[in-house]
């Protein structure tokens, strides 16, 4: 039990305050602690997609990447894909098919985008072989 | 926010190397207002499209050109391989 929660109860045993001014009372302290929770429960969202690549220790070459791209010039960027003429997005169809990806380029829209762009705090990936590959969101 | 600061740095398989750190906001005092300029045009030009349906293309191209340069800023590329290096950063 808080000590406020107990102070209020105290108070309405001496006869200090009423009981429905102790039920105001009590409830107005259940509210704050609840917006209290909500602010420090808030998610930052990420900003920055990285993607580093390094290479192994059993790795004849020594390239490295670092990038880190602002989420906001992606989101800007997938707008872009509407205005991609169709005879590209067919040769973009094709290529993905032949690396065994069956998906149509034309079904992508920003939106659904917009909807894996809003999960990727939680994406994690990493693949450690010849190279280390790292991405994640930040 | 639009980027403000472009360091760049590359060194090429001659191993010469180039370096510059420019303050993009004086860049910027010059291009965006020639973006801006031909701004009646697009519009008068959408609007002339629009019933042939690419008047939304003309106009979102336009904006679309805003919006990668207002979300440039926090771009970082770091590539660096045996005989060269690329570094961009733009803040």
């Amino acid at each position: 039990m808080s000590e406020e929660r107990k102070k209020i109860l105290e108070m309405l045993a001496e006869g200090k305050i009423t009981a429905e001014e102790a039920d105001r009372l009590l409830t107005a302290i259940s509210g704050e602690k609840e917006n209290s929770t909500a602010s420090s429960s808030k998610t930052v969202l990420p900003k920055y997609l990285r993607v580093m690549v390094e290479p192994g220790p059993s790795s004849d070459h020594h390239d490295r990447v670092n990038i880190r791209v602002p989420l906001k010039l992606i989101r800007a960027g997938l707008k872009l894909t509407s205005f991609i003429p169709k005879d590209a997005q067919g040769k973009v169809n094709e290529a993905l098919h032949e690396k065994g990806i069956d998906a149509d380029f034309k079904d992508l829209k920003p939106e659904n985008l917009e909807e894996i762009l809003s999960q990727l705090d939680d994406l994690s990936i990493n693949v450690e072989g010849k190279e280390t590959v790292k991405i994640f969101c930040e | 926010m639009i980027p403000l600061l472009i360091k760049l740095r590359v060194r090429g398989k001659n191993q010469r190397r180039f370096g510059i750190w420019l303050p993009l906001f004086l860049v910027w005092l010059i291009v965006l207002p020639l973006l801006a300029i031909p701004a009646p045009f697009v519009l008068v030009a959408a609007l002339i499209l629009w019933p042939g349906g690419k008047g939304r293309f003309v106009l979102y191209s336009y904006a679309a050109i805003f919006s990668l340069i207002f979300n440039m800023s926090g771009l970082k590329l770091d590539i660096q391989s045996k005989d060269s290096f690329v570094y961009v950063d733009l803040r």
